[in-house]
Formats: structure tokens, C-alpha cells, sequence
């Protein structure tokens, strides 16, 4: 039988429980929903049920084979009627045949809950008072999701109760109150399902840009991180449990966002954006949202959207403060590089390690990207100025400072994350342990801050101690000569220091890649 | 002399000791602006590093400046 199907005549159940008899199945469990007598207070006398067929049969067939596909049962198939109909009429049924009970439960709620979320079926109520009135089904399930309002009814040769807590199986995700708006409605949500997103960095700002993606139902979401979750990103990273530390940030995220929303498509790129890596990664997503740490990852992702011709969200923070800015390949928006022409180094401006943060601030910042991300998606955009907006949290102000392209600018030039050019030594050195990194000859020159320190083992401790903060604000200065490795703990603001340092002549000096994180104890 | 609104972030703000101050100045530009208040404050940070805004729109370092103008000096901001 057809998985899905409209009828405009009487519906026959009994045929369409024979017809998902098999004999390797041990249950069977149905749904009727009946017309009801009153809705909302008012008395109805009949309905009429209208759908646009051609996407709502497609749709349909889609739910059913999920639904077999996700809980494994024998047969499954929904049926749902047309035209008009009287009170006490079986208006839509669900059957599901299944080796055992319990996922046979599951897949018939999941089956009739997304029918009436997602497939485009109208109603229309006549009242004893001679009025009538549309009503939405997705807006009725909405309702029935907090208080079941009665006009269905089970049918089960087993327990009632497992119909609601099915086994174990979560609930189906539910998008009624994002697609109450109407901005947003069923169209809506189809876009955001049909929308892929790359989020480069799953700190601070990432967490919560990753959590409201997933929750609002985004189809794809790709995940860019290289790091283990610390135990000092917690406080402003709350995706993450104590339980995670020492382990990837990036499948970590994805398992949470998993038991967040199983509608979503998530994929886990465990490594650090590089100019090797990110035009491969931003080619296949729509839109990114860059929510690193440093200008050497923010420069790569703007260079990569602007030759990729993909929107982006930027963002960062500084203390209790931070900015974002929205980037579209439209002629007279603005890259990065438009705003910032002379690329800032790393160091120059703390980050969240160096300066210090509270928790709510990168939230805030990350919560504002994921709207610019949905705003985008759902074209809800139109006539807006490219802009940079500033947010203080201390004094609650944020500024929108209008932006324009910048007509010196090359948008994708290299500068700041130039790679090492044919015939210059190497910037990055690789090496297995510390010891062969002191057995190498070169100083071992850490700019890790105080307290980053004080956790290293004994016997496992670099002398040479410049702070970057200190190098920053100029109260020590680095050696004009000499033969050095620069170690921080991922490798990232040593490989600013270190290109720094070329720059100012210094030949002799590299950055230990992946910094002693990356190093074998 | 010109009445010029001044706000600062991040690491000018730190520098600064405030968020905002008005300030009673002969400075023609943007950059005139910045090199004098730099001074004062001993920011540390190049002007080619740093944008400004004029009036909720960023602005040449050129631009000259007017009585009431309020104006906003913007470093890079990094972390996440």
C-alpha cells in the first residue's frame, strides 16, 4: 500500500489494518483522530479538511518512510481525508505494524505528530452559529503538545501509557512557537530545514550559535573545532560538561546537539581552520559563522567567503564587550579586510584567555550571530545597510555603525595569514615530545600567561617565560637575534608571534604547531 | 574649538579609564583627534590599526570634524 494517502470518501480502516499484517510482526497499534464536536469554546457542527496536494503527499511519504527508517518497525501508513466531514468522522489514521510494541508506539506518535507539523492540510470549522473559520493543523498540534484537547483517540491492544513515553524514543522536535510567527510559518521552517550552516569555532561564541541552530531546526550543521574541551572553558561554554574535558570539542558538541534535536544533520570537523582546509569546508555550506578566538582564523573565513561568494556572521568579544558584523557577496557590502585594511596581529588585542570573560557575554555575542543566521535564511534582511554593531554589557549600549565597502581593498588578500612563501623556512615546526623540542637547538621561548603555567608538570617547565601580554604592552622585549621555537598551549598565538617576528627580521624563529597540546607526554 | 562626544572600546577604553568623555578640542580631523588623545592617554595603538565612526558611520581618518560631532574609536576585537 501507498505509504501516504489522501481519501475524499469515508475512510476504511479495517482494509488498511489488513494490509500491514506480516507475519514476522508481534503488535500493531493505530490512531484515529475523529472530528470533535467543539474547538476553543465554540460548537462545531462539520469540518472541511483542504490540502495542497502535490507537496502534502510528498511530504507525507517522506514522514512514513522516516519513521520506519528511524524505529525500525515492519510496515507503517498514514491516511488522511478530504472534503467534508461530520462529527464523530475519522478524519486521519496512522498504523504501524513492528516486531515489538515499542517501537511500533513510537513510530505511529511520531507519524501523526509530523503529519500535522509539517504537511501543508488545511481546516475549516462551521459553527452551530453559522459561522466558520480556518483553522491551521499546525497550530492545533501545537496546542495538543501541552494539553491534550481530546479529539483523538487510541487504539492499542497494549498499555495506553506508553503511547506518551514510548521506550524510551524522545518526543518528536517541535517548531510550532518559531512557526507561529508569521515571518517564519511552514515555508519558513522548510527553508532553515533545507539550509546548511559552518560554524568555525565551538567556544565561547560558538556554543550558543551551535545550540540555537540545532534547536531551531537548521538541516545541516558542520562543525569546525581542533581543541579539547578544558576545563577553563566551561564557565562561558556551557554545551560542555566537566565529564568532556580532555575530549574534542567538536564530536563532543555533536553529541549534545544530537540529543538536542535528531532532525538535524550534524558533521564534525575535528581540526583548526588553515588556509589549506577552509575553502574545501566553506564550499559546502551555505553560510558560516566564524566564532574563533583570533584574526588569523577570522581573516582565513572572510578571504574564504569572499572567494566562495558566501554569506558570513563574524563576531568577538573582548572583556565586556563585543561586535558583529554580517558579511553577504553583494556588491557594496564590506569584507573584513574592508574594515580592518591593516590585518591586526594576535596579542595586540587580548583574547578570551589573555583578557579574561564572563560567560553571558559570549552568549550574548553568539546568541545575536545565530539570529543574523536565521534572519538571513529567512530573508527576513531585506534593506538592511551592511553595518558593524558594537555591544557593551556593562552599560547595556550597542551601536550600529553603518560600514561601507572599502574601494582600496582586495578582499582576499593573504596578509595576515600569509603562508610561508617558496624558498622561506618554515613557520610551524612539528615535534613529538618537549624533550626533542629542547633537543633541537633552538630557545624554547614560552608566552603562555602566569596561570597558564602553573599546572605543567615538574621537570616539564620552559624556562624562558615571555608573557604575550607583557610583549604585547611592551614591557619586554624579544631578542633581536637568536635561534628560537615559540610555544603556546594550541599553537595559535605562537604562530602570530612568530610571523611577528620574521616580519621584524628575525630569521631563526618558529612556532611549535598545535602547541603543547599537540605534544606526547 | 570644537565640543567633540568621544566614546571608546576595549583596549582604548581600558587605557582611557572610561567609556565616554567630552572633550573641548582644536583638532580639524579624525586623526588629529586620535594622535591628540593618544597622547593623553598613552593608547600605544597605531591609527591604521583602528577604525573610527563619525556620527554612527565609520569615517576616514580625514574627515573633519564639527561642534556636536560624536565620535567612536574602534580597535579589532579578537576573542571567542
Amino acid at each position: 500500500m501507498q505509504p501516504f494517502a489522501f481519501s475524499s470518501t469515508p475512510l476504511e480502516q479495517e482494509r488498511l489494518r489488513g494490509e500491514l499484517a506480516d507475519s514476522g510482526a508481534g503488535g500493531y497499534v493505530s490512531f484515529e483522530g475523529w472530528v470533535r464536536d467543539h474547538n476553543e469554546g465554540r460548537t462545531v457542527q462539520r469540518l472541511e479538511y483542504e490540502a495542497f496536494e502535490a507537496l502534502a503527499l510528498k511530504e507525507g511519504e517522506r514522514i512514513v518512510n522516516e519513521a520506519v527508517a528511524r524505529f525500525g518497525v515492519t510496515h507503517a501508513a498514514c491516511l488522511h481525508r478530504l472534503g467534508s466531514l461530520d462529527i464523530g468522522e475519522l478524519a486521519v489514521w496512522v498504523g504501524v505494524s513492528a516486531v515489538h510494541r515499542g517501537e511500533a508506539f513510537a513510530a505511529c506518535r511520531y507519524i501523526i505528530d509530523a503529519v500535522k507539523h509539517r504537511v501543508p492540510i488545511w481546516k475549516k470549522e462551521h459553527y452551530t452559529d453559522g459561522d466558520s473559520g480556518w483553522v491551521n493543523c499546525e497550530r492545533c498540534a501545537a496546542a495538543a503538545h501541552e494539553h491534550d484537547h481530546g479529539h483523538d483517540a487510541a487504539h492499542a491492544g497494549d498499555d495506553f501509557a506508553s503511547l506518551h513515553h514510548p521506550h524510551g524514543h524522545a518526543p518528536v522536535h517541535d517548531y510550532s512557537r518559531q512557526i507561529a510567527l508569521p515571518e517564519v510559518g511552514r515555508a519558513g521552517q522548510a527553508r532553515l530545514a533545507a539550509a546548511s550552516v559552518l560554524v568555525v569555532g565551538a567556544g565561547g561564541l560558538g556554543v550558543p550559535v551551535l545550540q540555537y541552530l540545532a534547536a531551531a531546526g537548521i538541516g545541516r550543521l558542520g562543525i569546525v573545532d581542533g581543541d579539547v574541551v578544558e576545563a577553563s572553558n566551561l564557565h562561558r561554554q556551557p554545551l560542555y560538561g566537566v565529564a568532556d574535558v580532555g575530549r574534542p570539542k567538536a564530536a563532543v558538541a555533536a553529541e549534545h546537539l544530537r540529543a538536542l534535536n535528531r532532525d538535524v544533520r550534524l558533521e564534525v570537523h575535528e581540526t583548526l581552520a588553515t588556509a589549506e582546509n577552509i575553502d574545501a569546508l566553506v564550499k559546502h555550506y551555505d553560510l558560516v559563522v566564524e566564532c574563533t578566538d583570533n584574526f588569523r582564523a577570522k581573516f582565513l573565513v572572510s578571504d574564504a567567503v569572499v572567494r566562495a561568494l558566501k554569506p558570513a556572521v563574524f563576531a568577538s568579544v573582548h572583556q565586556y564587550e563585543g561586535q558583529v558584523q554580517v558579511y553577504r557577496p553583494l556588491p557594496h557590502w564590506p569584507c573584513l579586510r574592508c574594515l580592518w585594511p591593516e590585518a591586526p596581529r594576535d596579542g595586540l588585542v587580548g583574547n578570551c584567555a589573555e583578557a579574561g570573560v564572563l560567560g553571558p557575554v559570549p552568549a550574548t555575542l553568539g546568541a545575536m550571530q545565530a539570529m543574523q543566521v536565521l534572519k538571513r535564511l529567512l530573508g527576513l534582511d531585506a534593506g538592511e545597510a551592511p553595518s558593524l554593531v558594537t555591544v557593551d554589557l556593562l552599560s547595556l549600549e550597542t551601536r550600529r555603525l553603518i560600514a561601507q565597502r572599502n574601494p582600496q581593498c582586495d578582499h582576499d588578500a593573504p596578509g595576515a595569514t600569509a603562508v610561508a612563501a617558496a624558498g622561506q623556512a618554515p613557520l610551524e615546526l612539528e615535534f613529538g615530545t618537549l624533550a626533542e623540542a629542547f633537543e633541537s637547538g633552538l630557545e624554547l621561548v614560552d608566552i603562555r600567561e602566569t596561570w597558564e603555567r602553573m599546572h605543567d608538570p615538574p621537570g616539564l617547565q620552559i624556562p624562558t617565560h615571555l608573557p604575550l601580554s607583557a610583549l604585547v604592552n611592551g614591557y619586554v622585549e624579544f631578542p633581536t637575534e637568536g635561534r628560537y621555537l615559540i610555544v603556546c598551549a594550541h599553537g595559535v598565538r605562537s604562530l602570530s608571534v612568530t610571523e611577528q617576528l620574521r616580519a621584524q627580521g628575525l630569521t631563526e624563529v618558529y612556532s611549535l604547531r598545535g602547541g603543547l597540546a599537540a605534544l606526547h607526554s | 574649538m570644537n565640543r567633540i562626544e568621544i566614546q571608546y572600546f576595549a583596549v582604548l577604553r581600558e587605557r582611557a579609564g572610561v567609556s565616554r568623555e567630552l572633550v573641548e578640542t582644536a583638532a580639524a580631523t579624525a586623526a588629529d583627534l586620535y594622535d591628540e588623545l593618544a597622547a593623553r592617554h598613552d593608547f600605544g595603538l597605531p591609527r591604521g590599526m583602528l577604525r573610527v565612526a563619525v556620527n554612527d558611520e565609520f569615517a576616514d581618518w580625514s574627515q573633519r570634524l564639527a561642534a556636536g560631532d560624536r565620535v567612536v574609536f574602534i580597535p579589532p576585537v579578537a576573542g571567542g
